[in-house]
């Protein structure tokens, strides 16, 4: 059985070889100038501009949460339309009831005033 | 779907749906006083739904939740733990200025996860009702906010239940992987079958045992539980320490009694390991405590090792009914047991985590004698010495031990409960024969579940055969 | 029958009854406290003797018994199932005429919290007398831990300088014991499917005698730490030096009885042959009780100590009676857990008058009290010389028959351990006498000993009753032999069935 995933693991083998070969001889004929915007830290193409662990206001954060949890349980109408023909009734139903508990955290956090920025 | 389906779930539908309501309406009217209200009674009508339960033995979802009379008993205690947490709340909460109305709507969110977890009849669905009991503890764990014990607690519990929740997920894999379904009576048949990768079902059992030690605080995966004990405020720490570990034994119990008998001879031999562990650890760490919540916690660990003695004949198809109805019971009884304590706790406790110190009980047995005979009684009670609900439960417990032929563990049990006599006496000790000045908060919904819990002690270990009948006979289900 | 006014039911919740009643009383109104305390146990005392006249002497089975299903589910067989026979009806009357006498030595004496101390002292009344009329194992275990809780309290409340200390190591020590006991219970509960205890007696010779031996030993460990045997009586000097005077008099008068009464009750008839096997090293434990205890009885100054280990002492009198395992030798180790009650009740009691009035125990701050107290120095020699049983007295009775007994048994085998103990009657007439000699004779050369009062009308009160029995017992203890004889005819029949039967 292993002599069938033979040609998988050569191919492993020198994908890692050749990765690690290339890096190599970049480092071998490079030319390294070091100059200061070089040396910086990379962030987003923006100019790093003081400390590095500045505070993030704290409202980003609640956003932040509610934006995953939002964005990810509607990850979930994606399969649901995939088989939603074979499915019909019952499938509609069902993501009715989602979209209801989903309602309801919603209408929770709006009336809490998790989305209000003052 | 079909009826039955519904119908297996309906209690559980009910509170769901009630606590969504809830959660509503709180945030729409913002009266704490109404969510009160509307809690109680929505645990209410589901415990009527669910005593109606009984005797229906219903599957549903192809055989992914099982009703049966241990399911039922089980839901029972969940509800009427979930009651006596909010009368002891109510005050509480006020009184430490945390009265919120999320921490009604949470508890009934976390009771709907632990009534699916006894209804639970295949391992995705008990990782479910795993998250959906302990997400809303996590938040409840830290909700004296922004005190920072509270918080310590809230985090600590969550990295830890997220461990161990990965520990069940691991061990769900590995069993998968064996018996290629998740599903308890598939498994079952799979073994029944010889098509099951023993080794591999073992260590996966092995894992899913450990994730809900974690839950059940089992040495040594007890290491959160001081810490989130003390940290909680005092009337979710009681909920915490029956609703947690009822639903963690009823998992370990439905999974390894109803699937995987086979297993006892790899797996009995780690129950006994662990539960001597828990036994001598949980007492002996308790004896050096001078906080009460910190000797309450110890105390349940050592409590959650009685009861995983139940567990370890479990593989003898004799014995195994009479281990699962001594733990029922014995959860049953420590439930009245420490819902007293924790109400007695609370009224003692002052804000800013004071009033928590042994020494402040000092006297109280003068200036308060009922509230002082009602904690005695406790004490007693989890001591196990007669006429106590907690001596009536540790003979069951021990008579499924010595049942089993383990006489070797029910000794080590004996002799740590003579341990843990040292600790309750303390605190009897410090009641009635030492003096001292304590304040005491007198509020009626207190004092009710005080004196209720306390005369239920007494009353049903003199007259508790009907109960043990019930629990007798609230066997589970085999596949 | 109606089962509220049946005598046992009567007699062992009576007390319960009464400690509910107090629940209701202020605790500032003390005498109507002590006097609702005093006519509960006093009335129960009269339901004890209307017991013992419904109680027919020659037959040698449970009387006036109660056999209702208790727990009778999921496999259990636990009824309530009560009686008395001539083995306990003795040790349930000195229970209830202690109780109150010692009642009525505390009138004085406790002042403080006295509603509690007599809602404990009641409750506790309850349980030893159920301690005794129980024939259901659960029922028994029940009432006998149940026992600790009142005491504990009475000694940790009320009692001396070191009375944590003191509760504390009671507690722990005895449920030592008693938690072992609870794992044979449950052993024999399930292997037997009953925990009847006639049911278990009648089957108890066909356990195999590899684990009788064990569930023996499991038994003894909670009964001999009550009694207590060498070496396991460490907890009885505390306990007996730090309770208050009441309950020092109950322990020593009831409790320790307890313990006794548990070897004769369930493990002599229940594990016969353990019983045989086991009764030669039951008597070497006995007969080094005996001389331990009064070699270091001798030795005490704190009178009260010297009392305490007296009984360490005279408690091996009656285990080396029990394990004799002839007629002679029981009896003799019945009428000795009567006499012992009383004589060192009374002590005890005495030594209470002393110390309320002095407030010191030693020894050496006394003598010569005769001259002062001439009242309290008859009654005292009186319980002295019945304690170290002079001829006459309730003691020699006791302990003559307990001699004789041991003497000739074949279980135990050899004359030497009679003879051993003999020399501890010797040796109690020396600490007693000693003791005597300290306190009363001599010159009266202390001030404070000098204005001593004598006893009051209600101390001779308390002393009366014991001493009427002391003298009865010890000019006429036919009636009293003749109430247990014929149980332990039978007892000791049934142990030599046992024994021909393991024979073959």
């Amino acid at each position: 059985m292993a002599i069938e995933f033979l040609p998988i693991a050569i191919l492993f083998v020198l994908a890692i070889a050749l990765a690690v070969f290339i890096v190599f001889l970049g480092s071998i004929f490079g030319p390294k100038r070091y100059i200061n915007t070089k040396m910086m830290p990379y962030e987003s193409g923006m100019t790093p501009i003081g400390p590095g662990t500045r505070r993030m206001n704290v409202r980003f954060y609640l956003i932040a949460v509610l934006f995953i949890l939002f964005d990810i349980e509607v990850i979930f109408f994606l399969p649901w339309a995939v088989v939603f023909r074979s499915l019909g009734l019952f499938a509609l139903i069902e993501m009715l009831v989602f979209i209801g508990i989903l309602l309801v955290g919603y209408v929770y956090a709006w009336k809490k005033g998790a989305l209000e920025w003052e | 779907m079909t009826t039955t389906d519904l119908l297996s779930v309906f209690p559980l539908l009910i509170l769901i749906l009630w606590a969504c309501l809830v959660l509503l309406l709180d945030v729409f009217l913002k009266r704490e006083r109404l969510t009160t209200i509307l809690t109680a009674i929505g645990l209410v009508v589901t415990l009527g739904f669910s005593i109606s339960q009984n005797n229906l033995n219903l599957t549903g979802f192809n055989n992914m939740v099982v009703v049966d009379n241990f399911a039922v008993y089980l839901n029972i205690i969940f509800l009427g733990s979930g009651l006596l947490a909010i009368s002891l709340a109510h005050d509480y909460l006020k009184r430490m200025g945390i009265n919120r109305g999320e921490f009604y709507v949470l508890l009934m969110f976390s009771i709907s996860g632990m009534m699916l977890m006894a209804i639970a009849a295949d391992l995705i669905v008990f990782f479910l009702a795993l998250e959906l009991l302990s997400i809303p503890l996590y938040v409840l764990a830290a909700f004296a906010r922004p005190r920072v014990e509270s918080e310590e607690a809230g985090m600590k519990y969550f990295l830890l239940g997220a461990f161990s929740g990965g520990f069940v997920v691991y061990g769900i894999a590995l069993v998968f992987g064996a018996t290629a379904t998740t599903n308890l009576s598939g498994i079952a048949a799979r073994i029944a079958e010889h098509q099951a990768d023993i080794p591999l079902l073992t260590i996966g059992a092995a894992l899913i045992l450990v994730g809900f030690s974690f839950k059940v605080a089992v040495v040594p995966f007890q290491m959160w539980t001081p810490d989130v004990y003390h940290g909680a405020p005092s009337a979710v720490t009681a909920f915490m320490a029956i609703g947690a570990k009822a639903a963690g034994f009823a998992a370990l119990m439905r999974i390894f009694v109803a699937a995987l008998p086979t297993l006892s001879e790899q797996i009995t031999p780690i129950i006994w390991v662990l539960a001597a562990l828990t036994m001598i650890v949980g007492n002996i760490v308790a004896v050096a405590q001078s906080n009460i919540k910190r000797m309450l916690a110890y105390s349940s660990i050592a409590h959650a090792g009685y009861i995983l003695m139940a567990l370890v004949s479990y593989g003898q198809s004799s014995v195994a009914s009479v281990s699962v109805s001594a733990a029922l019971f014995y959860l049953l009884s420590y439930a009245v047991t420490n819902f007293g304590a924790w109400a007695v706790v609370i009224a003692v406790e002052k804000a800013e985590g004071k009033g928590l110190a042994l020494d402040d009980y000092a006297g109280i047995g003068r200036k308060y004698p009922a509230l002082a005979a009602a904690m005695a009684i406790f004490m007693l009670s989890f001591t196990g010495v007669p006429p106590t609900l907690g001596f009536v439960g540790k003979f069951y417990l021990f008579r499924a031990v010595i049942d089993g032929g383990y006489i070797g563990l029910a000794v080590i049990g004996v002799l740590t409960s003579l341990i843990s006599a040292f600790y309750y006496l303390r605190v009897v000790v410090i009641m009635y024969m030492r003096d001292g000045e304590p304040e005491v908060r007198s509020e009626p919904w207190l004092n009710l579940t005080t004196a209720f819990t306390a005369i239920a002690t007494i009353v049903l270990s003199i007259f508790s055969a009907p109960i043990l009948q019930w629990a007798s006979q609230a066997i589970l289900s085999t596949f | 029958m109606n089962y509220l006014l049946h005598p046992l039911i009567l007699v062992t919740f009576f007390p319960l009854l009464g400690s509910l009643a107090l629940l209701f009383i202020k605790p500032e109104k003390k005498n109507t406290i002590r006097w609702v305390a005093l006519i509960t146990s006093l009335l129960t005392f009269i339901f004890s003797l209307l017991m013992l006249a419904q109680f027919n002497a020659n037959n040698p089975n449970i009387q006036m018994e109660i056999d209702n299903p208790w727990i009778n589910v999921a496999g259990w067989n636990i009824n309530f199932h009560i009686g008395v026979d001539g083995l306990s009806i003795l040790l349930i009357l000195l229970t209830t005429l202690l109780t109150p006498i010692s009642i009525l030595s505390t009138w004085t004496a406790i002042d403080k919290r006295v509603k509690d101390f007599m809602i404990f002292f009641l409750l506790l009344e309850t349980g030893m007398i159920g301690v005794f009329i129980a024939l259901d194992l659960f029922l028994f275990y029940v009432f006998w831990e149940f026992t600790l809780v009142p005491m504990y309290l009475l000694i940790g409340i009320w009692g001396g300088p070191r009375r944590i200390y003191a509760a504390i190591k009671f507690f722990l020590y005895t449920m030592a014991g008693s938690i072992l006991m609870l794992l044979a219970i449950l052993w024999l509960g399930i292997r037997q499917g009953t925990f009847s205890v006639p049911e278990l007696i009648a089957s108890g010779a066909n356990i195999p005698v590899y684990i009788q031996i064990w569930l023996f030993l499991a038994f003894a460990a909670a009964f001999a730490i009550k009694v207590p045997m060498w070496p396991l009586h460490s907890w009885l000097p505390d306990a007996h030096v730090q309770a208050p005077t009441a309950g020092s008099v109950i322990l020593a008068g009831v409790m320790l009885k307890m313990g006794t009464y548990g070897f004769l009750r369930f493990n002599i008839p229940m594990f016969p042959n353990a019983a045989i096997k086991l009764a030669p090293w039951m008597a070497l434990f006995a007969v080094i009780g005996i001389l331990y205890g009064a070699a270091v009885s001798y030795a005490q100054k704190d009178v009260k100590k010297l009392v305490a280990y007296s009984s360490v002492s005279h408690l091996g009198f009656v285990m080396l009676g029990l394990f004799a395992l002839n007629p002679q030798g029981i009896q003799g180790g019945i009428l000795q857990m009567v006499n012992h009650g009383l004589s060192t009740g009374a002590l005890f009691l005495l030594v209470g008058m002393i110390y309320e009035r002095r407030h010191t125990r030693d020894m050496d701050a006394f003598g010569g009290l005769w001259k002062a107290m001439p009242v309290y120095g008859a009654l005292t020699l009186i319980v002295t010389l019945s304690s170290m049983g002079l001829p006459g007295l309730n003691g020699f009775v006791g302990e003559f028959t307990i001699l004789l007994g041991s003497f000739g048994s074949k279980a135990i085998g050899s004359p030497w351990f009679a003879g051993f103990a003999a020399i501890g009657v010797i040796l109690a007439a020396v600490y007693l006498l000693f003791m005597f000699q300290k306190l009363f004779l001599g010159p009266l050369d202390k001030e404070e000993n000098k204005i001593l009062k004598d006893l009051n009308a209600r101390e001779i009160i308390t002393m009366v009753p014991l001493l009427i029995l002391i003298f009865w017992i010890g000019l006429y203890p036919k009636p009293f032999f003749a109430l247990m004889a014929p149980a332990v005819d039978k007892l000791v029949a049934a142990l030599q069935t046992a024994a021909t039967i393991a024979m073959h």
